[in-house]
């Protein structure tokens, strides 16, 4: 007998509203409809409203996590268009304020993941780690998020080359403590077993469904716009692309923890190479035309398309956040696995859903139905790593 | 693929019912006729191996211009192709059938631009709330200038949710 599992709309543990309709065989999940719109703010409509300038405070508020990313393929869009040049000392300085993002945002994602399986030494280790990065953002840009940097034509803001020492003594800190936390996911047995082989997105379906950044990159499809489509210094610096090859939740944790390695390495490239200089060109107005940027944030491409007439606003604006595609690629990657796996999926690709979490069972043969509170989905995540834990210890006894 | 061949081979595969224009090394346009809308997309996808990114559009007063981003990443340029679907009722071919990542953004354009992909497999609205009628389409001009006389008359704001099919205030749908 089939039966409905509605997941969400509202999410205990991530930050926007998304439903999951499972569709279950037992334990096992058969189908899935995904509904978003829930948090829809009109961002697109509002940004026409407002002049070129103005745009990128409202587009940092796209995403709290991605707020370097959303002005970042904003402003490139308008140079884009209008041809403008950045000076270098910017160039870099955007760089390096986009790729401490990258690691903030993948050690937050380490923790929640870490979380959702009911590893919480995981969780505590990647946020206690996350914590000095968003203290360089803060030195770095005066905030810890939505850091008002970017502006259209450079930075709005110079690096205090004071703040540079403590920079690069956070990175090497940094450095140290994320070696240590991936051995920990890479050599774990449990987690191992809990998400290896489940939530599986291989390279075919990726290039079909247009999947993008980790999650196209854990299934081996090699894809990033920082190498692809390089913005502003990112042809200047030196930096691998990771790729793994299974598509499961496993390799998308493991891609994210080795990227955080090369923007680790990327930053001190950029503190390394960048010279005194002009932070912003002088803008002056937008000719009538369209323009295309394309930034690759944590989660994968951000894609903004500006259209000008010529005016002192953007006649059209869209917004793509990566997130678009990748919850779509659920659609494949949760059928076949069980409900206690299906959150653990869904949250793999790092989507941006949200706070609480409402769970309500449906039992389609009997018309009754229950609504449990948001933990119920955690703790069957959680309750199958510990029983995994529990066989893997007696197997080790036996053995 | 490099860029001249890419243009070499929609040329003659396409012939007159495409217009390709450069506006720099890193994006190239190409305009196309509504009836080959699908053939151009798989042709791109398949043939050419180009990735498909995303859509977006633009209402154009006569009609909706619809576009889809195609890039070639080891050649680091995007190719953006484009049709133009006239009103009154805006109607193109569902590209969701040949790329299925193509089915959520064919129905936002649908949802905020009245746009009817034919043949697409579930073109219910994405985005939109269920208390905003069925006939308020938010990036159309027309929708867009309603909203914008409401606003500006005296009862303001209220008028301006009741044209989008906000509730009342302090009322929870």
């Amino acid at each position: 007998m089939v039966k409905k599992i509605p997941i969400g709309p509202y999410h205990p543990v991530l930050e926007e509203p998304e439903f999951f309709e499972l569709h279950v065989e037992g334990e096992r999940v058969v189908g899935i409809d995904i509904t978003i719109g829930w948090s829809h703010r009109g961002i697109e409509l509002l940004s026409e409203h407002k002049t070129w300038d103005q745009v990128p405070f409202l587009v940092e508020r796209v995403c709290g996590i991605c707020s370097c990313s959303h002005p970042f393929a904003y402003v490139k869009a308008v140079e884009d268009c209008a041809g403008i040049e950045v000076p270098l000392r910017a160039q870099y300085i955007r760089l390096i304020v986009a790729e401490l993002e990258r690691l903030h945002s993948h050690l937050l994602w380490t923790g929640l993941a870490g979380h959702f399986i009911g590893y919480n030494t995981v969780f505590m280790w990647a946020w206690k780690y996350r914590e000095p990065v968003l203290d360089i953002l803060e030195a770095v840009t005066g905030n810890r998020n939505h850091y008002a940097m970017l502006r259209v034509g450079g930075v709005r803001r110079d690096l205090p080359e004071s703040e540079v020492p403590m920079v690069l003594e956070r990175l090497d800190e940094l450095e140290k403590n994320n070696e240590l936390l991936t051995k920990a996911i890479v050599d774990d047995p449990v987690i191992h077993a809990r998400t290896k082989g489940v939530g599986v997105f291989d390279r075919k379906m990726c290039r079909l469904y247009g999947a993008l950044g980790p999650t196209a990159r854990a299934g081996g499809y090699d894809v990033d716009a920082r190498r692809d489509h390089p913005i502003d210094a990112y042809d200047k610096v030196d930096f691998d692309v990771i790729l793994c090859e299974n598509g499961d939740v496993f390799d998308k944790a493991v891609v994210r923890q080795l990227e955080n390695f090369e923007a680790i390495k990327i930053i001190r490239q950029c503190l390394k190479q960048m010279e005194p200089g002009e932070i912003a060109t002088e803008v002056h107005e937008i000719p009538p035309g369209e323009g295309l940027g394309i930034y690759e944030a944590p989660r994968g491409e951000v894609l903004h398309y500006i259209r000008s007439d010529g005016g002192n606003m953007p006649l059209r604006h869209k917004i793509r956040a990566p997130s678009f595609n990748n919850i779509l690629t659920n659609e494949v990657s949760v059928v076949g696995e069980t409900v206690a796996d299906a959150g653990l999926i869904t949250a793999a690709v790092d989507p941006c859903y949200s706070c609480t979490e409402r769970v309500g069972i449906v039992d389609r043969g009997d018309g009754g139905r229950w609504v449990a509170s948001e933990g119920d989905l955690i703790r069957m995540s959680q309750e199958r790593t510990e029983k995994i834990r529990k066989e893997l210890q007696g197997n080790r006894r036996n053995g | 693929m490099e860029r001249e061949e890419v243009k070499k081979r929609l040329t003659e595969r396409f012939g007159d019912k495409i217009r390709i224009a450069e506006k720099s090394p890193a994006r190239v346009y190409v305009y196309a006729e509504n009836d080959i809308w699908v053939d151009l997309a798989s042709y791109l996808f398949n043939e050419l191996d180009a990735r498909f990114d995303t859509g977006a559009s633009v209402d154009d007063r006569d009609g909706v211009e619809v576009m889809f981003f195609m890039p070639f990443d080891r050649e680091h340029y995007y190719v953006t192709i484009k049709t133009f679907a006239k009103k009154p009722n805006p109607t193109l071919d569902s590209i969701s059938n040949v790329i299925p990542g193509a089915k959520w953004i064919e129905r936002e354009i649908f949802e905020m631009y009245e746009v009817d992909f034919r043949n697409h497999p579930d073109l219910r609205p994405l985005l939109r709330a269920d208390t905003r009628p069925a006939d308020f389409y938010p990036g159309k001009r027309e929708c867009k200038n309603e909203l914008e006389s409401a606003r500006s008359r005296e009862d303001g704001r209220e008028r301006a949710d009741e044209v989008a099919g906000k509730p009342p205030k302090g009322e929870n749908p």
